[in-house]
């Protein structure tokens, strides 16, 4: 158990938050700026509280009632930002060894587990994003923390590379144990490490619970939940490997097309995102559209912003509502209004397979 | 014309007079622009100025508050005095006035090398266990040496050819305290205005070789942190 009890003056705006974390793999989300490296900063020690508790299980690292601040050196808390923050002077080797003070097995360890073996004796310039970043966790872990602060550590890394790097960081939590903070913009990062999520918005916790049920609950800010409004949880039910697609049983028994990924087994739980701005509105019908995924719903709210509206339209009772972006002046052409029926198209491709399995996809491959 | 051995003598004594000044300076210059990195605010702005006035100060004014501050009636004067020290007018003098002189230069070139680390660097090496003293020697230093080196080669060079504050503490003695820069000028007011040129010479080539020195290792610097 991480409790946090922080309150510390930014820029713009204080950070307060007050939470207690599960161990396990907790997701910190929000928009950029809303404090949340400020509150890594603040629990490794390198930022001071202005006032506040911090403490893993029973010990305190800060406690100004008290007049504790631990130094950073004694607190072992590991810490890997974004760019990995290698020391560009020290071998890879060396950057492993930094900590670990006499500590060989935890840093023999941390490079099994990493595969880092063979790149000990290059030096940061020579390494890859993903390689950097595994050597950057090594180094954390090779200080046997009590709890591992990531912050973003996969936003530098393409897509290709951030998707080979996470069953590392599965590996971390399922072989350590050790509580993560993990800091990521990504839903599915989210999805496949954490068992909880907290969002910050502005320096305050804006909500704190399970990945899935928080990021699709309709009101977070867009920002807030990745730039993904539509999170739906769904099974394998085929893969059709004529048509090029592999059809999702959603709750309810809705069927959803998705590009065809074989490598999925059947019957697999599985969670898929769609953007609102993919999402095709018509009042009526819809026939002749290329689209494979057609529902039929009806919109139960409409929030106009300044330059666009997003319609919130019930699908299913199961489901939770879909989001769709439209401009206003297209809500103002279908003349929609809440109650209006309305049919809803997606194509097959707009639909990202964000996670596979829910909490433990120990399946996935490096 | 070749230098004779008279010549050569005090090349070799300026050369040693400015090592030994620069070594002097070396672990007081890091350490006062390591402090000056990590503080903040009006303190150090004071400080910093005050460290860059002898870069300003007319030299032989900064000779004339050393002289006073180590001639035999003053308080560290008499006390060097009963320690059978004697720093005016003898060769500790040259060092002492060189010293202070590119002392400022040494600490300016330490301090920009030191802002050039990344400081999240300086607060990872925190968090895997180093306190702020070992953080300095196992981060910072190795990453702005560089940096440290060419401040050190720069602050020898100006040592070479320091003369209005040596002049004033050390006076101008033949074989005793004269570097070449004093003993350029000896020449030209006793007419001897060839061999002058011959140390001005042998001081231009030994200034350059600092300066390229100090010059390349700020260009390997830029090439290091573009790549």
């Amino acid at each position: 158990m991480i409790s946090l009890d922080v309150e510390l003056p930014l820029a713009r705006f204080p950070l307060r938050v007050a939470a207690r974390l599960s161990a396990g793999v907790t997701a910190v989300m929000g928009p950029s700026g809303a404090g949340k490296t400020s509150l890594l900063d603040a629990i490794a020690g390198l930022r001071q509280v202005a006032r506040g508790r911090i403490a893993i299980e029973e010990d305190a690292l800060v406690d100004t009632a008290a007049g504790l601040s631990l130094a950073p050196a004694r607190r072992r808390v590991g810490y890997v930002p974004q760019e990995a923050g290698l020391f560009p002077h020290l071998s890879a080797r060396d950057n492993v060894l930094f900590g670990a003070r006499g500590r060989a097995a935890e840093a023999a360890h941390a490079i099994e587990a990493l595969e880092i073996g063979h790149l000990l004796d290059r030096y940061p310039s020579s390494l890859s994003g993903g390689e950097k970043q595994r050597v950057a966790l090594a180094r954390a872990l090779a200080i046997r923390p009590r709890l591992l602060l990531l912050d973003e550590p996969l936003a530098a890394l393409d897509v290709g590379l951030r998707e080979r790097i996470v069953p590392y960081l599965l590996r971390i939590r399922d072989e350590w144990s050790t509580p993560m903070l993990y800091v990521t913009h990504n839903v599915g990062e989210a999805l496949a490490l954490a068992g909880e999520v907290l969002l910050l918005e502005e320096g305050k916790v804006e909500a704190q619970g399970p990945p899935l049920s928080l990021l699709s609950t309709p009101g977070l800010s867009r920002e807030a939940r990745g730039g993904i409004e539509n999170l739906l949880a769904g099974r394998v039910a085929a893969h059709d490997a004529q048509g090029g697609v592999t059809r999702v049983r959603l709750a309810g028994g809705l069927a959803l097309s998705v590009p065809l990924s074989v490598d999925l087994a059947l019957e697999a739980p599985i969670t898929v995102a769609i953007r609102a701005e993919d999402v095709l509105v018509s009042t009526e019908p819809v026939r002749g559209l290329s689209a494979r995924n057609v529902y039929e719903g009806v919109v139960r709210g409409i929030e106009r912003g300044a330059a666009d509206a997003a319609l919130r339209c019930l699908v299913h009772p199961e489901l939770p509502e879909w989001v769709a972006r439209l401009t206003p002046a297209a809500v103002a052409e279908l003349g929609v209004v809440p109650g209006s029926a309305v049919w809803l198209a997606v194509k097959s491709h707009s639909v990202q397979v964000v996670s596979t399995g829910t909490g433990r996809p120990g399946a996935a491959r490096v | 014309m070749m230098p004779t051995r008279e010549e050569w003598a005090v090349v070799l004594f300026t050369l040693r007079v400015a090592a030994l000044g620069t070594a002097v300076i070396l672990p007081l210059g890091v350490t006062a622009a390591a402090l000056l990195t990590r503080s903040r605010g009006a303190a150090r702005s004071l400080l910093e100025t005050a460290l860059s006035l002898p870069l300003v100060l007319p030299p032989t004014a900064v000779g004339l508050l050393l002289l006073d501050a180590f001639a035999r009636r003053s308080a560290l004067g008499s006390w060097l005095a009963a320690l059978g020290i004697q720093v005016a007018f003898d060769w500790k003098g040259v060092v002492i006035a060189t010293a202070v002189m590119s002392f400022p230069l040494l600490v300016r070139s330490a301090l920009v090398a030191f802002e050039e680390v990344d400081p999240r660097l300086v607060g990872l090496a925190r968090t895997l266990g180093c306190g702020p003293g070992e953080a300095f020697f196992r981060v910072t230093l190795p990453l702005a040496w560089r940096g440290v080196l060419a401040g050190t080669v720069l602050a020898f060079a100006r040592a070479l050819g320091e003369f209005g504050a040596t002049v004033m503490l050390a006076g101008n003695i033949p074989g005793r305290t004269q570097t070449l820069a004093l003993a350029i000028f000896h020449d030209t007011q006793t007419g001897r205005d060839d061999r002058a040129r011959v140390l001005a010479g042998i001081t231009a080539l030994l200034a350059f070789a600092a300066l390229w020195t100090a010059e390349a290792l700020g260009r390997r610097r830029q090439r290091r942190r573009a790549a």
